[in-house]
């Protein structure tokens, strides 16, 4: 009996020794791992896709590989309603190398505009729900996770339609302009056809005019539209319809009353 | 007389020799946990504030095993301390990692770290110290039931 005992001894103490060798030096491993963060780029592209991408650099110096290494994120609005979520893997990061992984996050601007027009004309606050995992050693899973929020800024923010003012009043039928502001929030440029519609105190359609507002980011929008409105049919008061016709806007209706 | 005064003497001397050993052994487990600390674990204990607390308890509960298991060597409670020793070990660890999973949150950054991998090696390990300490505890038994008997020439 003493000879098995003792091979279990020499066993277990080989085996313990491993053990804490392997702990000891996938913690220090981990030390020697440097992450970056890029800056965060936004686009819209020709097929209105906003991509969020956020590049990040890992350089492994330490002295095991990096396994699965993973990054994840998903955003949600206010109300807690996923937005768009995405995970970005790589599979290895080996000893020494340094490794770049570039994480784009799709939202389809046409369908988010359309599931909540206030997008179009308020700015917003999204949560950010972002985690990093790996395999330390490829073997030990670590996951950090943390919330963020991100900020939303809208196209046609205080959007406004002015008071009319009358042209000529000896011609027929009477010009009316009416001044168009808005502040481009976004982080793209705004290129889009208006539809706009006159409606007199009566409810009569009085004017119905099309014009197109272009606006770069982060910028102000001042701007006009004309109607030529039919003598005797022009009111003090009455009201706007507005309807935004290019994608990805073409869910904003809005109406603005006058007078 | 004498020959009674000479088997307390011999006792003493035993028993002596078995709390000097033991005093070693717990000292020298403690000086290897405080290298330990010093060189990798108190870099690490800056990130886990509990760490600390955790591994002093556990070094504590273990070194008193030790003192206790060889001050009771040459018995069959040594064996008992030992087997008590590797359970502890199991109980101590699966308690204090949480099942295994280990989750910190500072500020609003969650550190969740999966150790099931290694706290299967480290039980079964502990297994294995176990089943080292039932088999000689059985050895013992065998062995004082039935002395060895010289090997004929």
């Amino acid at each position: 009996m003493r000879v098995p005992i003792r091979m279990i001894s020499v066993a277990t103490t080989i085996f313990w020794v491993f053990l804490i060798a392997f702990a000891i030096t996938a913690v220090y491993s981990v030390r020697d791992v440097s992450f970056n963060m890029g800056e965060p780029q936004s686009t819209l592209t020709q097929d209105n896709m906003m991509i969020l991408s956020l590049p990040f650099t890992v350089a492994n110096r330490g002295f095991y590989n990096i396994g699965l290494l993973s990054v994840t994120t998903q955003i949600s609005d206010e109300e807690g309603g996923v937005i768009a979520d995405n995970s970005t893997t790589l599979p290895v990061v080996r000893i020494g190398e340094q490794a770049t992984l570039v994480h784009n996050v799709t939202i389809n601007a046409t369908d988010f505009l359309w599931r909540n027009q206030n997008y179009l004309f308020d700015d917003a606050s999204f949560l950010v729900n972002m985690s990093l995992g790996m395999r330390i050693a490829e073997v030990i899973p670590v996951q950090v996770s943390t919330n963020v929020s991100m900020s939303w800024g809208a196209p046609f923010y205080n959007f406004s339609l002015g008071t009319p003012e009358l042209g000529s009043f000896d011609s027929t039928p009477l010009r009316v302009t009416v001044p168009l502001s808005f502040e481009n929030h976004a982080f793209f440029d705004v290129a889009c056809a208006l539809r706009v519609q006159m409606y007199n105190a009566y409810g009569s359609l009085v004017g119905d005019t099309q014009t197109s507002v272009n606006a770069a980011q982060h910028s102000s929008y001042n701007g006009f539209v004309e109607f030529y409105v039919p003598q005797g049919e022009m009111t003090d008061t009455g009201r706007f319809e507005v309807l935004f016709l290019t994608p990805p806007f073409d869910s904003g209706q809005l109406e603005v009353h006058y007078g | 007389m004498a020959e009674k005064n000479g088997g307390l003497n011999s006792k003493l001397r035993k028993y002596t020799f078995k709390a000097v050993k033991a005093t070693l052994k717990g000292i020298l487990f403690y000086l290897l946990y405080i290298v330990l600390w010093m060189m990798f674990l108190a870099p690490v204990a800056t990130v886990l504030p509990g760490l600390q607390r955790m591994i002093e308890t556990f070094v504590m509960v273990y070194v008193v095993l030790i003192i206790v298991s060889e001050l009771t060597s040459g018995t069959i409670f040594q064996y008992f301390f030992d087997a008590v020793k590797s359970l502890f070990m199991i109980g101590y660890l699966i308690m204090a990692l949480g099942g295994g999973t280990m989750s910190i949150t500072m500020q609003n950054i969650n550190l969740a770290i999966d150790l099931h991998v290694f706290l299967g090696i480290i039980m079964l390990l502990s297994l294995l110290g176990l089943a080292k300490a039932v088999l000689q505890a059985i050895n013992f038994m065998s062995e004082k039931a039935e002395p060895p008997q010289p090997l004929p020439s």
